[in-house]
């Protein structure tokens, strides 16, 4: 008979041999190779403290005849640890999703199962297709102060965990940057750069729920940030710029009323206009030195602002 | 004996009258009719019944009697019983009632020694258990003592829980002790009464909550707090301000914390909080002081129409509110009592009682509490010498030459009863400040006059006046405005 | 269908309306502000859940976005007066478990009683200028507070206020979805149609 075995890294396993006896001659091979008679007692497999690399195709022989007598495929994993849960609305207000992942890797299959409970009421959490562990749940009342509790049980052979997130309607908004950021220099104007950017399109309707948004930007030659928070109106001018200094700029987002900002938006790099030098020739070339730098994504450091408790999404 | 023979007989007393003697029979005995015979051995003729049961109620012999039993088909068997072979055991004491008091959670037990049946004086024992959980537990037994007086007396005892009745049932029960000393059999303690009980709120259906509720309570007391909930509710835990506990469990609906010397609480209390899976119930208990007793009580009149009392509380007692501690004035003479507006963060503790028609003397108990105690501290006080007039108010030059003016004041107050002690202060910037003391009859809101001679003429001075009691000086007023003048030309 | 409004009435709502957003925002600010002083000073937890409280008009709708403009408007109202009632309630219960002990909670908690009043007020001046009928208070005031224990008393004010900054954060999303332009006459909706 053959089947998946599954066993906890460390453990001590003994495989018999199907119907043998313990005094049969028998030859036990994993993954093609033979195993050496030191692993054997009679005709029993003997493994201590397995490890992982111990996983794979068990098979166990008659000694004269070569009949296969047992086989089995051993899988050599961990039981989950508490998985870790983020719930976030960034299409407030449809709806919210929540993800998960496992700290550590188990090695062996694991299943999830999601609840999400709004007071007495079983909400359903339409699951994203594999591997994508999330999935979302659309809210069916607004501006509720019934907490709503997430509870993600995972298995696997080898165990079970599950975490629990309690959160309010309002403290899991939190929008996706703002999309397009476009920075450009003012003609004429040495210390000025004109920022724009839109909302994000993950946001459903930001005509009745509006974002405010926080700039910041600086000269790469410095590291203290300036910031600008803007109630409305997804541009901005930045009027005090070091003339002809190449500049980093980053917006963020939150809804004017509830939630947390978003992340940063991705960098883009200006420079302010600045005047050609005399001798050149007449024709001025004003280049739009704009730029978008791919620099890696760079998670914003969490930045107290002036909206009391609002910090950046980090 | 043979088979079916009587055997083992016993006596016993309950009431040292009469006794109960019992026997069995030897193995494979058929119940039949017996007759039973007893003589005492002052040759008094023999008694004889018979009786189905093995079991007769016979009077005590005052040494020893004879007893013959014979059962049908058995031969008679004889027994020779002496009262030191009889064993004593009071009648199981009736408990009358069990009477709980939820806000002391104090049980009050009654019941009757049943005095009636025995001999005055004789000394009795009454053991009294408090049980309570699931399974029942002996929390404590005590023994208490009484004398029997050949009457039927109703006891009764307190006894206060550690934790509020409603947690769990309390269960009751008392067994009694005679010291018969006159009786040489054996005594022995009676057997327990029933146990009465006090059904705790884990017993009701659809009952929940913390208890004790909202209570107040010393500072330093330990206090048991328990949550009762339904059955298949499961108990997080519990929280005593912002500490998680370890619980008791007391039964299958209610557990228990024990907070031992418990510290003040902020104003709004100290929370105690049971969080069930998906329900908080809670409690909020206010741990104070009692109230000091009032330092420096001292009363005084400004105008002998109120009495104006003043003290020092001592140490705040950390209750707010409707618990907050409560001053009043009581009048010991007059009977008359004010409660005064006044509470522990007013800056100024003074309570006014009205000056009472033709009464000079006043009595006075100031008396403090708060829930959780009392305190009291009395002044015996005669107004006239306690005179601290208000300040004179409307000073004003009336007449003026080159050496000397004419002042006058006003002053708020009845003081028609006493004399009047003012001092005028005179200053000039070329002379040492100067006072002079002016002695005038009191008189009702009345302004007073007087005359300051001996001044430099064309010479700007200032004026200031103030005033006592005469006769009893006391404290003076405070100083009223000042006025200048300058004096006329020579 | 409401008629058309003219250019004055639709300028005169758009100016109640953000002045009524400004109110609510800074409503929200403060109900959050006290709601944190509350919790300390009540010693309470703030993750504390609470059951829905007898009497306070609860914040949460189902398909708030389907509502008419006249219902938003009616449901706020209806909700700042039972708010109105029941801080006052919460200040006098606050008088009597705390004296003068905590002066500042109280002071607070008058504050934000007279911001909702003034809401109301702002409220019943909206629905005037679309000539709606003010609905009557109701007569005899709002029924007396139930004998509640001082737990229960704590856990309702948080109940109370918890509702009350959701219920501020709803009234901004109301008025400015009474704000907007309706898409046909670029003015804004009558209120029966405000989606």
């Amino acid at each position: 008979d053959s089947h998946v075995q599954y066993e906890r890294v460390g453990a001590d396993v003994t495989m018999k041999c199907g119907s043998m006896d313990w005094d049969a001659a028998v030859t036990w091979t994993a993954n093609g190779t033979d195993i050496d008679e030191s692993h054997l007692n009679g005709s029993y497999l003997i493994l201590k403290n397995v490890g992982l690399s111990q996983s794979g195709q068990y098979f166990c022989y008659e000694g004269s005849s070569w009949h296969l007598k047992y086989q089995t495929n051993l899988r050599v994993g961990t039981p989950p640890k508490e998985p870790v849960l983020m719930c976030r609305s960034n299409n407030y207000p449809k709806g919210f999703y929540c993800s998960w992942h496992l700290p550590t890797p188990t090695y062996i299959p694991n299943f999830f199962n999601i609840s999400v409970i709004h007071g007495t009421k079983d909400m359903v959490c339409e699951k994203d297709s594999p591997p994508k562990n999330r999935c979302h749940i659309k809210y069916l009342q607004l501006f509720s102060t019934v907490k709503y509790k997430v509870t993600l049980t995972v298995t696997n052979a080898l165990g079970k965990n599950f975490t629990t997130l309690t959160f309010d309607e309002f403290a899991i908004v939190k929008p996706d940057p703002p999309e397009s950021v476009v920075a450009k220099p003012v003609p004429n104007n040495p210390r000025r750069l004109e920022v724009s950017w839109q909302n994000p399109s993950s946001w459903p309707d930001p005509e009745s729920f509006p974002l405010k948004f926080f700039l910041r930007y600086r000269p790469l030659i410095l590291d203290q940030w300036q910031h600008v928070e803007l109630s409305d109106g997804t541009s901005h001018t930045i009027t005090d710029a070091y003339a002809g200094k190449e500049y980093i700029i980053q917006v963020a987002a939150k809804d004017s009323d509830i939630g947390t900002w978003s992340d940063w938006s991705v960098a883009v790099h200006a420079t302010p206009w600045t005047e050609e030098p005399k001798h050149l020739t007449t024709e001025a070339q004003i280049t739009e030195t704009t730029s978008v730098s791919t620099s890696s994504f760079m998670a914003p450091p969490t930045t107290k602002i002036c909206d009391k408790g609002a910090v950046v999404g980090s | 004996g043979s088979l079916g023979d009587p055997q083992n007989l016993k006596c016993v007393t309950h009431n040292l009258q009469k006794m109960v003697c019992t026997w069995d029979v030897s193995s494979r005995g058929r119940r039949g009719q017996t007759d039973f015979c007893y003589t005492t051995n002052d040759l008094t003729p023999q008694v004889c019944f018979t009786t189905k049961e093995r079991r007769v109620e016979i009077p005590i012999p005052e040494s020893s009697i004879t007893v013959t039993i014979k059962s049908s088909g058995t031969a008679t068997k004889e027994f020779v019983i002496h009262q030191k072979d009889i064993s004593f055991v009071p009648i199981t004491p009736h408990i009358l009632s069990l009477m709980p008091d939820f806000p002391t959670s104090t049980l009050n037990l009654k019941w009757s020694d049943n005095g009636s049946v025995f001999p005055y004086g004789l000394d009795a024992f009454w053991q009294i258990q408090i049980l309570r959980k699931e399974p029942m537990e002996v929390v404590t037994q005590v023994t208490y003592y009484s004398k029997l007086t050949h009457e039927d007396v109703i006891l009764s005892w307190n006894w206060t829980s550690d934790m509020p009745l409603e947690c769990t049932s309390h269960y009751v029960k008392i067994r009694c002790y005679i010291n018969a000393t006159q009786f040489v059999g054996s005594k022995d303690w009676s057997d327990w009464s029933p146990a009465e009980v006090i059904p705790g709120k884990d017993t009701e259906p659809g009952e929940s909550g913390v208890f004790p509720l909202d209570p107040v309570v010393a500072v330093g007391s330990d206090l048991t707090f328990c949550c009762v909930h339904e059955e298949d509710q499961r108990i997080t835990n519990m929280i005593y301000g912002s500490k998680s506990y370890t619980m008791m469990q007391l039964s299958s609906r209610s557990h228990a914390i024990r907070v031992l010397n418990a510290n003040v609480s902020n104003s709004s209390g100290t929370n105690v909080v049971c969080r069930l899976e998906n329900a908080w119930e809670g409690s909020v208990v206010f741990v104070g002081y009692a109230p000091d007793t009032p330092q420096n009580l001292s009363c005084e009149t400004p105008n002998f129409l109120i009495i104006k009392c003043t003290w020092k509380p001592g140490r705040p007692s950390g209750l707010y509110g409707e618990r907050r501690t409560k001053y009043s004035l009581f009048e010991r003479t007059s009977g008359r009592n004010v409660s005064c507006e006044v509470s522990e963060l007013s800056k100024d503790h003074v309570c006014d009682f009205p000056v009472l028609p033709a009464q000079k003397t006043y009595d006075f108990i100031l008396g403090v509490s708060n829930p959780i105690g009392q305190a009291k501290s009395s002044l015996l006080v005669d107004i006239t010498q306690r005179v601290h007039p208000k300040t004179p108010e409307k000073l004003t030059v009336t007449e003026n030459n080159s050496t000397s003016i004419q002042l006058r004041w006003f002053i708020n107050g009845s003081f028609a009863e006493i004399r009047l002690l003012c001092q005028i202060e005179i200053s000039s910037s070329h002379s040492e400040r100067k006072l002079q003391n002016v002695s005038t009859p009191g008189r009702k809101s009345s302004t007073y006059t007087t005359q300051v001679n001996e001044l430099h003429p064309h010479t700007k001075y200032q004026f200031r006046v103030r005033c006592s009691a005469a006769d009893h000086f006391w404290r003076w007023s405070d100083w009223s405005r000042g006025v200048e003048q300058t004096t006329s030309e020579a | 269908m409401a008629a058309a409004d003219s250019p004055s009435t639709a300028l005169r709502r758009r100016d109640l309306c953000s002045r009524g957003i400004r109110l609510a925002g800074k409503m929200r600010a403060d109900v959050v502000d006290l709601l944190d002083a509350y919790v300390e000073q009540q010693g309470l937890d703030a993750s504390a859940s609470v059951a829905a409280v007898e009497g306070v008009p609860l914040a949460a709708v189902e398909r708030w976005d389907e509502q008419t403009g006249t219902q938003r408007l009616l449901e706020n109202l209806a909700a700042y007066r039972a708010f109105r009632a029941l801080l006052a309630q919460m200040l006098e219960e606050q008088r009597e478990q705390l004296g003068e002990a905590d002066a500042g909670l109280g002071r607070a908690l008058a504050a934000v009683l007279l911001q909702v009043s003034a809401f109301a007020y702002h409220l019943e001046e909206l629905l005037r200028l679309e000539s709606r009928g003010i609905p009557g208070e109701e007569e005899d005031g709002p029924p007396p507070p139930p004998r509640l224990s001082r737990f229960e008393q704590k856990l309702r004010g948080l109940g109370v206020l918890r509702e009350l900054a959701h219920w501020a954060v709803r009234s901004v999303r109301d008025l400015r979805q009474l704000a907007k332009p309706s898409p046909a006459s670029g003015a804004a909706p009558g209120l029966a149609e405000s989606p």
